[in-house]
């Protein structure tokens, strides 16, 4: 019991003393006597000497953020154009990474100086071929936006690339883009310019459609009544046509149709409130003249 | 068997003190393999490494809340992430410099007369304006091991990446589709380029949300409202327009209809009419020509009778003596008696 207690301790000591661990997210370097002489890169449980004689340096290994500040670079086309870049780059070549960087306290701060220098000239480089409507476009085809990130990308990395740097960026976009302080103010005094412009716009256009449509309107409207009117025309002039195929029957005998029509005229006329003067050769009041009546002994009077 | 009182001291001595040692060594012991117990609190997880390599793989390599236990280092370590199940990331250019205090409060700093790029944070549109806009992404983990062991700040790239986005979106929209023509239109732009570039980092998360906020500068907030005004305006005149529209065409229309209709209204009396007369006509034909004069006299005594007692005054004159004029005079009264007896009784 004591003895396996024992046996395990020892064990675990060794374990201490002579194994340590590379995480998956590190790269270390392991040193000699403070030379490097055996760099790993994947994760795993690794011998080594215990210290003095040897000791291990680890780097974060995982893809770092930096961003650079806003500096000034001048377009092709003369303006000035503020930007700042973030990339994220990462530790590939760990024995190329440890002389260069590993005397500092910051081994990775002072790596990023580095970038931020090589970016300040990749960028002005990069700008300074572009006018600016590479950056700002609307049609897809001319905005060269991506395209100038690939080139300041390309540049930087063949700058770390040629220093042997032992690090890679993995990917470079813009963070911000802006004008100069004093230019903001006379894009503004252009935006307000804009506007006007703008509401002038809708207000004239605004009347002139409204015109538009009512006096398209009323043309219509005058339209259909007139269409209406020569339809009802028609439709009349139809009435009459087939009244008149009727009026064929009167030819059998015009005397009695005559006489047919004269009497509903009449009735019609005199349908009411009217008054009548009839002279005695009116029928049937020319009864009067007829036996009977006071009439007949005025024979002077009577024919 | 006599046992020598000095030796038997020693051996005293040496058992206690093998008890001290076993002690000590079982407290190691347990000192060694109880450093591998560990809690995952709420809203964090953990994730376990043997030799280095995470235990599990995409979402199964997370330990939920609770204890747990891992070899102690060198064999095993583990890693805590803060965690919340969707996490939530704000761009960090393209707005005004504001605080948090302000932010709640719903005001804002004053506005100068220009932005200080150093401070002021804004994106210029493919019109070369300058508008704020600011996204807000949430986002699911779909990939912690590519999250932690790949990125040594996986949200602040995912940051940059929404702040690249924004500015990526902004310079192939103008203004206006930013504002008012295509929010939309923007909004997915910004999405788009974001899950873009997230996808290419392999940053392994998943974009669950992405809202996108954008107005114009402080400084030009009147004619920016001034325009949307003259809109309005104009869509009201159009609107009354159409209005107008309405009115006079169904004015129209409704006369038009009354037209027509009326037109077809006298033609089918017309037509009836004459129809009628047409069948008078002939059923009156053989009795009159039975006997034309009988059939005549018999028609206009007839007539006469029925008109004679509509006739309000029937008035006759007889012949008076040739060459002595004779006068007649009318006084007419058109006026029904009733009527104007009435208002005479008052």
């Amino acid at each position: 019991m004591t003895l396996t207690i024992g046996i395990l301790l020892i064990l675990i000591v060794g374990l201490l003393l002579f194994v340590f661990q590379v995480r998956q997210s590190e790269v270390v370097v392991v040193t000699t006597f403070g030379k490097p002489t055996r760099p790993i890169k994947d994760p795993g449980a690794y011998f080594k000497l215990p210290w003095p004689i040897q000791n291990v340096h680890r780097f974060d290994q995982r893809v770092q953020n930096f961003e650079d500040k806003m500096n000034e670079g001048l377009t092709s086309d003369s303006f000035n154009l503020l930007s700042s870049v973030y990339v994220g780059w990462k530790i590939t070549d760990a024995t190329a990474f440890f002389p260069k960087f590993a005397g500092s306290s910051k081994p990775m701060a002072e790596a990023e100086r580095v970038l931020e220098r090589l970016l300040g000239n990749a960028k002005a480089a990069v700008i300074g071929k572009h006018p600016l409507a590479d950056f700002l476009s609307t049609d897809a085809s001319e905005n060269r936006f991506a395209q100038i990130e690939q080139e300041i990308l390309d540049s930087v990395r063949g700058q770390v690339k040629a220093n042997n740097y032992g690090i890679d960026l993995e990917f470079l976009r813009f963070k911000r883009l802006g004008l100069p302080e004093a230019v903001t103010q006379s894009v503004f005094e252009r935006m307000t310019a804009e506007r006007q412009v703008l509401i002038n716009k809708s207000q004239f256009e605004g009347e002139a459609e409204a015109q538009k449509i009512r006096s398209e309107a009323e043309s219509r409207a005058v339209a259909m009544i007139g269409d209406a009117e020569a339809e009802a025309t028609r439709i009349r002039g139809r009435g009459e046509a087939e009244a008149a195929e009727s009026l064929a029957v009167f030819q059998k005998n015009p005397e009695l149709a005559n006489f047919i029509f004269k009497l509903n005229a009449l009735e019609s006329a005199l349908r009411e409130k009217s008054t009548l003067v009839f002279d005695q050769n009116t029928s049937p009041f020319d009864l009067f003249r007829g036996v009977g009546t006071n009439l007949v002994s005025r024979p002077g009077k009577t024919q | 068997m006599p046992v020598d009182s000095g030796s038997q001291a020693l051996s005293e001595a040496l058992r206690s003190s093998f008890v001290v040692v076993k002690f000590v060594m079982v407290v190691l012991l347990v000192v060694f393999f109880g450093s591998g117990l560990f809690t995952v609190q709420e809203g964090e997880r953990a994730i376990k490494l043997r030799f280095g390599k995470p235990v599990g793989a995409g979402e199964g390599a997370l330990l939920g809340p609770g204890l747990h236990w891992s070899w102690p280092y060198p064999i095993e370590e583990y890693e805590k992430i803060p965690i919340t199940a969707i996490q939530t990331i704000q761009s960090s250019v393209g707005w005004y410099q504001t605080t948090p205090e302000q932010e709640l409060a719903g005001t804002e700093p004053p506005a100068g007369p220009s932005l200080n790029p150093a401070a002021d944070g804004y994106v210029l549109t493919s019109d070369a304006n300058i508008v704020h806009s600011r996204a807000s992404v949430q986002y699911r983990i779909s990939d912690p091991i590519s999250y932690i062991f790949d990125f040594n700040n996986a949200s602040n790239t995912v940051r940059n990446a929404l702040d690249n986005s924004l500015l990526w979106a902004a310079s192939r929209h103008t203004v206006d589709q930013m504002l008012t023509r295509d929010v939309i239109g923007f909004t997915d732009a910004v999405r788009n380029r974001l899950e873009a570039l997230l996808a290419d980092h392999k940053l392994g998360i998943v974009v669950e949300q992405c809202a996108v906020v954008t107005i114009p500068p402080r400084q030009l907030k009147e004619p920016f409202a001034n325009v949307l005004k003259a809109e309005i305006n104009r869509n009201k005149l159009l609107q009354e327009a159409r209005s107008y529209e309405n009115q006079v065409l169904s004015k129209a229309s409704a006369d038009a209809a009354g037209q027509v209709n009326l037109a077809e209204a006298d033609r089918v009396r017309l037509v009836a009419e004459v129809e009628s007369r047409a069948r008078q006509f002939q059923d009156l034909l053989p009795k009159y020509e039975a006997n034309p004069k009988l059939f005549v006299e018999q028609r206009i005594s007839e007539v006469m009778g029925r008109v004679l007692t509509n006739v309000q005054d029937k008035i006759f004159v007889s012949q008076g003596s040739p060459g002595a004029p004779r006068e007649l005079r009318l006084l007419l009264n058109r006026e029904p008696v009733r009527k104007t007896a009435a208002p005479a009784t008052k």
